[in-house]
């Protein structure tokens, strides 16, 4: 019910378009990078699609989490510009179930873009490495990891955005999370957990041991962020 | 019978008390005219029956549900119009009706209705953003009235609305519980406007109610304290002014 009333209400606001946009401008980084400059990557040991991540990712993760964070503070400022949200809030329904329904919403457009990167790697594996079917379980099981560390930064630019009734605001403390994420050195595991840091990581390179740390810790950060959520949201209406 | 019961409803935030101890009595099937100066306590009563504040101590029943137990169950049954109108700019006047409608689980119809209602069926296409204050006015009641529930909470519902306007919103506020038996609470800080619509009235100055009764009431009371009441915006004046000397001159 939430969702469905969330893709009714951003009609009109170019959310979709702009997602879109992200996710073919990402989804182009892999293909570039081969196109442009194969004699780099082809000749590398490793696997074809640790090479291409290793290549591309971080490039494209930015941009997905660029989107995540531009999308929860226009999803918000929707809310907050002409005091929707007041309605909402005096109707028969939760306004958690109002920030739940947006990171549904997020979660399902972002599902989309790793899949279109997904299949622009898988694509670039093919052409250019010459590899079979047999890249798809290593492709499937990426996206998955990576969707499963998106949450808690989807979550996480929800929460900073339905705190602050100034879109701008909102923007710049992600913008700044961003950044500070990509600046978080990847052998670093304490520091990697900020939420916007962990989607950089990928399976390659990684052991057992510490992809279960990382899983472990998106689904916690992911359960942390809601309850601090639902917090914050009873804080405020004691304060209003 | 009462549809709306207060028991010493307080409000207080960081050392300054907005509404304090309120008992409001609000009779079912009519119009309760809820009056008082800006910033008397009027919006925030409002939200606490709607459960969009938190009361800092106290509780009330609506339509036999306590708060905060039932509050699902209240907002099932309450149409609001608080402060400003609220609505999604990017959305048409049907589409933010459509939302709501969704919501409480109306049948279609009750969109076209409300439109009806409130005269915005042939704007019911434009953006909201692009609509005048009036017209958004308009829309903020067309969700309050939207499934014609029994107890609409207004705050101020004729803001920013031309003379017309004003009469034919008037005139419906006066006519819902005869035409939908519903109950409405309304607050302005126009007396000549609540003598007009309301059966009752209740009259709030620095969150605390100074009076509360019918209007015959009221200029009987007033003329036993010895206040002038040949005209009713006198008699509140005087009522007013009374409390804030004895309050020690606020105003």
């Amino acid at each position: 019910m939430s969702l469905a009333l969330e893709c009714r209400k951003i009609k009109r606001t170019g959310l979709t378009a702009a997602f879109l946009g992200g996710e073919l401008l990402a989804s182009a980084v892999p293909v570039l990078n081969m196109a442009y400059r194969p004699e780099l990557y082809l000749h590398r040991e490793a696997s074809p699609v640790n090479v291409l991540l290793g290549a591309g990712w971080q490039m494209m993760v930015m941009l997905n989490v660029l989107l995540i964070v531009t999308g929860a503070c226009a999803l918000y400022h929707m809310e907050y510009a002409d005091n929707a949200i007041l309605k909402m809030c005096s109707l028969p329904v939760k306004e958690s179930g109002l920030f739940f329904g947006k990171a549904f919403l997020i979660a399902g457009l972002s599902a989309v873009f790793l899949l279109m990167e997904a299949v622009s790697v898988a694509g670039c594996a093919v052409r250019w490495f010459g590899t079979g079917r047999e890249v798809c379980g290593e492709v499937l099981r990426n996206l998955g990891f990576s969707l499963l560390l998106l949450l808690p930064a989807i979550l996480l630019a929800l929460l900073i955005a339905s705190v602050c009734k100034n879109m701008w605001i909102a923007l710049g403390v992600g913008v700044i999370g961003v950044l500070i994420a990509t600046m978080i050195p990847a052998g670093q595991f304490a520091a990697s957990l900020f939420p916007f840091a962990l989607p950089f990581r990928t399976l390659s390179g990684l052991e057992q041991e510490t992809i279960r740390g990382y899983v472990t810790a998106g689904a916690a950060e992911t359960a942390a962020i809601s309850v601090l959520e639902i917090i914050l949201l009873r804080v405020r209406r004691a304060f209003q | 019978m009462n549809i709306i019961e207060t028991q010493n409803l307080t409000k207080s935030y960081a050392g300054v008390t907005a509404v304090s101890g309120l008992n409001l009595h609000v009779p079912k099937g009519t119009v309760y005219g809820f009056l008082g100066p800006n910033g008397a306590g009027k919006s925030t009563t409002m939200k606490m029956l709607l459960g969009l504040t938190r009361p800092t101590s106290g509780s009330f029943v609506m339509d036999g549900k306590r708060f905060p137990g039932g509050r699902t169950q209240i907002l099932k049954e309450v149409g609001s119009l608080i402060e400003a109108p609220a609505f999604y700019g990017n959305l048409t006047g049907e589409e933010n009706l459509e939302i709501i409608r969704r919501i409480l689980g109306l049948p279609k119809s009750s969109v076209s209705e409300a439109l009806e209602l409130t005269g915005l069926t042939q704007y019911r296409r434009r953006l909201a953003k692009k609509y005048s204050l009036g017209m958004k006015q308009r829309l903020g009641l067309a969700g309050a009235l939207i499934g014609r529930p029994p107890i609409l909470i207004l705050d101020e519902p004729t803001n920013g609305l031309d003379p017309v306007g004003i009469h034919e919103i008037r005139t419906l506020i006066r006519s819902l519980p005869r035409q939908f038996g519903c109950t409405v609470f309304v607050s302005s800080h126009l007396l000549s406007e609540i003598e007009l619509m309301a059966d009752s009235i209740g009259i709030l100055n620095h969150g605390r109610l100074l009076f509360e009764g019918t209007m015959d009431g009221l200029k009987s009371g007033a003329a036993a304290q010895g206040y002038p009441t040949d005209n009713l915006e006198d008699t509140f004046l005087a009522l007013i002014d009374a409390d804030n000397r004895q309050r020690g001159g606020i105003r």
